[in-house]
């Protein structure tokens, strides 16, 4: 058989065009050598359902930041390009590929990959090339593990904080008696084990504690079990994967309790859409972000993200995005690239984000509280704590 | 729960025929492409997942109905299995000699993975890897202390439908005897004048196109995204072992027995316990009966 002629180089440059254009999924003008960003993000694998608020939250900022002429690099405007590779959902390739962002791709700076387990894994590389990373999505006690230096974590939603946060909510609206339900994830098994002890001392009832694995596909016989506990407060420690499959089946079986608590997924915009605006209804959950007039900026971003995808940021991942993006921000507008002057300014300065001010203490955030959401007429508001509170806890009422 | 009040429960018993009529579905087509032709389809559940976001498509853009775009999402289910396998795998199977049977295994395999790969990544590009779901015939039904959501019910009578009809079709029609003809003994079937491509590119269509079918039940249950397609694949093996590989009818009451097996097992121990379970049923049904649970003995060789 005849093949028409072309050359393998071409054929190879070809190829090789093409997976960088892919792999930068970017491709700028050359404007005055642009300032190249890097980060890894999980596109393909069993993660990958969860990362596009975040990365959603990249691309408005770095379009904002583009349309106003580029980032403010101590003094000078750059444009910013990112270089993006695809981590497959896998730690291990993280760490791979922050070696070679640093290394062989020399990039100018560094965003945080999705997730707590990425951001530990990285956390070692960023040490070993003293390369300062301002980090989002990622809440475990095991973060204060990590060596003050390199990375740090503005989130509140740390699970012990919140094991004592929920249990104050609980005691404030008079619950007496729960149900415990959790997936076996490393986030929501660890909000298990700081909670029940937390409630033992507060004097509320576990009537059923169950565990379940990521890849349930019926919940029939737990929810069973919960309603003829017929408890005070429902706190389903969901993950995004089978918060949907909750609210489904609690809707079946008609579970009335006041109160309905599901981890992670009602903040996310589809959780909403795919079981109807009235069984999200009151359904409470973690954020510690909401657009309001005293955090500025929050109502900007809001609409903007809303503009350009159609749907409502995740409160918590894209919020926390978005912060660790102005942290970056404003201390780059200051030190400029230089790591060792970044690294002093990020572990000292108190920052104004679209939360409120956030100053870090070691490596975790110690000005923002943990707080919790509650979807009321379609919209999530903060209902605790009183401090941060936009709006008052309402009872569910049935799904 | 006391056991009995578990065992009797009306609500453990609708939800354990959900799951197994959704699993004899899933695993029918399964069973169909490996019978005929002894390939395994890893990319089934892939199938699934794409009639799942048909559905989704249908429903969220233009506004229809998923039960009304099924027969259609089907369809292009089937024609899909029809292009692969006359684009693709006729051309291999036309090889002929044994060295290319045994090859033709390990190449199908591969090919299936690749495929299974592609649409994942293609689903990926074409509606980002968020989770999807939409909320349709979300109406609880009452019966008795039975709670039923109407998509549930869906699920149930059209799944449980659809395998009867098929059972049907394989007991009775000249077609579905010809297609067990070859699934039983090919060469045989060959020599007395079955069209033996025929039956492979009509288990193809019917493969794929059920797949794609259980898809759009699937997508009314839960959330799914490009990657929620590989259990299953999973869950459709363990049926077919379950059941004999290439025997159609044992695998549609290995299924039922496996959605029994999940939810009062689940019910009884836990839900952490749901994997061990599935494969428990699994490894044991090697071990005891290695040719299925249901294998006449004469056909045993």
């Amino acid at each position: 058989m005849k093949f028409p002629k072309t050359s393998r180089r071409k054929v190879v440059g070809g190829i090789t065009a093409a997976m960088l254009a892919l792999a930068s999924g970017t491709v700028t003008a050359q404007a005055d050598k642009p300032l190249r960003i890097g980060f890894s993000m999980a596109r393909t694998g069993m993660l990958a359902n969860a990362t596009p608020s975040q990365l959603n939250t990249y691309e408005l900022w770095r379009e904002q930041t583009n349309a106003r002429g580029g980032m403010n690099v101590g003094g000078t405007k750059r444009k910013v390009e990112f270089v993006i590779f695809d981590d497959q959902s896998k730690p291990d390739q993280a760490v791979r590929i922050y070696e070679k962002l640093i290394t062989d791709d020399k990039v100018d700076l560094l965003l945080a990959p999705w997730g707590t387990p990425f951001h530990l894994a990285i956390a070692p590389v960023l040490e070993k090339f003293k390369f300062p990373v301002v980090g989002n999505t990622a809440a475990s006690v095991a973060l204060r593990t990590v060596k003050p230096g390199y990375i740090w974590f503005p989130t509140s939603a740390i699970p012990d904080r919140i094991g004592v946060e929920l249990t104050a909510m609980l005691k404030s609206q008079n619950v007496k008696s729960v149900a415990v339900l959790s997936n076996v994830l490393p986030f929501t098994k660890e909000i298990k084990n700081f909670l029940e002890p937390e409630l033992k001392k507060a004097g509320i009832t576990v009537k059923v504690t169950a565990e379940y694995p990521p890849d349930i596909s019926d919940m029939t016989s737990t929810l069973t079990q919960v309603k003829q506990a017929n408890v005070d407060a429902v706190l389903a420690l969901a993950y995004p994967g089978d918060s949907v499959l909750y609210a489904k089946q609690a809707k079946e079986l008609g579970l009335n309790n006041p109160l309905h608590f599901v981890a992670i997924g009602p903040t996310d915009a589809f959780f909403a859409k795919a079981v109807g605006a009235t069984s999200a209804e009151g359904v409470v959950s973690i954020a510690h972000w909401s657009p309001r007039a005293e955090w500025k900026g929050s109502q900007a971003f809001y609409d903007a993200y809303v503009k350009k995808f159609g749907e409502d940021p995740d409160y918590l991942n894209s919020a926390l995005a978005w912060m660790s993006l102005e942290i970056l921000e404003t201390t780059v507008a200051k030190t400029g690239l230089d790591k060792e002057k970044m690294r002093a300014m990020i572990s000292s300065t108190t920052f104004d984000t679209i939360n409120g001010k956030v100053k870090f203490d070691g490596v975790q955030n110690s000005i923002t509280p943990t707080a919790f959401v509650q979807t009321q007429k379609g919209k999530l508001q903060i209902v605790w704590p009183a401090s941060l509170a936009s709006s008052k806890f309402e009872a569910k009422k049935g799904w | 729960m006391t056991v009995l009040e578990t065992l009797l429960s009306g609500q453990l018993l609708f939800a354990a025929l959900v799951t197994g009529s959704l699993y004899a579905l899933i695993a029918l087509g399964l069973n169909l492409v490996y019978g005929t032709m002894r390939m395994l389809n890893v990319a089934h559940g892939d199938l699934v997942m794409l009639g799942a976001y048909g559905a989704f498509a249908a429903f969220t853009l233009l506004g229809i109905s998923p039960l009304l775009a099924a027969p259609a999402i089907a369809a292009v289910g089937g024609l899909l299995g029809y292009g692969l396998y006359r684009g693709i795998f006729r051309k291999i199977l036309a090889g002929g000699s044994s060295t290319t049977a045994v090859r033709l295994e390990s190449n199908s395999l591969l090919l299936f993975f690749g495929l299974s790969i592609i649409l994942q990544n293609a689903t990926a590009l074409a509606f980002t890897p968020n989770n999807r779901a939409y909320n349709y015939l979300d109406t609880v039904y009452r019966v008795g202390d039975v709670a039923m959501t109407g998509n549930r019910l869906a699920t149930l009578l059209i799944a449980g439908t659809l395998c009867i009809g098929m059972a049907l079709f394989l007991a009775r029609s000249v077609l579905g005897l010809a297609m067990r003809a070859v699934i039983e003994r090919r060469e045989a079937a060959h020599i007395v004048g079955v069209n033996v491509d025929r039956v492979q590119w009509l288990s193809f269509v019917l493969g794929f196109g059920s797949a794609a079918l259980a898809g759009v039940l699937v997508s009314m249950l839960g959330q799914f995204s490009p990657f929620s397609g590989f259990p299953f694949t999973i869950a459709g093996f363990i049926v077919i072992i379950l059941g004999g590989l290439g025997n159609v009818m044992a695998g549609l009451l290995a299924a039922v027995l496996l959605g029994l097996i999940e939810t009062y097992g689940v019910a009884l121990t836990s839900a952490n316990m749901r994997s061990v379970l599935l494969y428990g049923a699994f490894v044991a049904a090697l071990l005891l009966f290695p040719n299925g649970l249901f294998a006449r003995r004469a056909a045993a060789r």
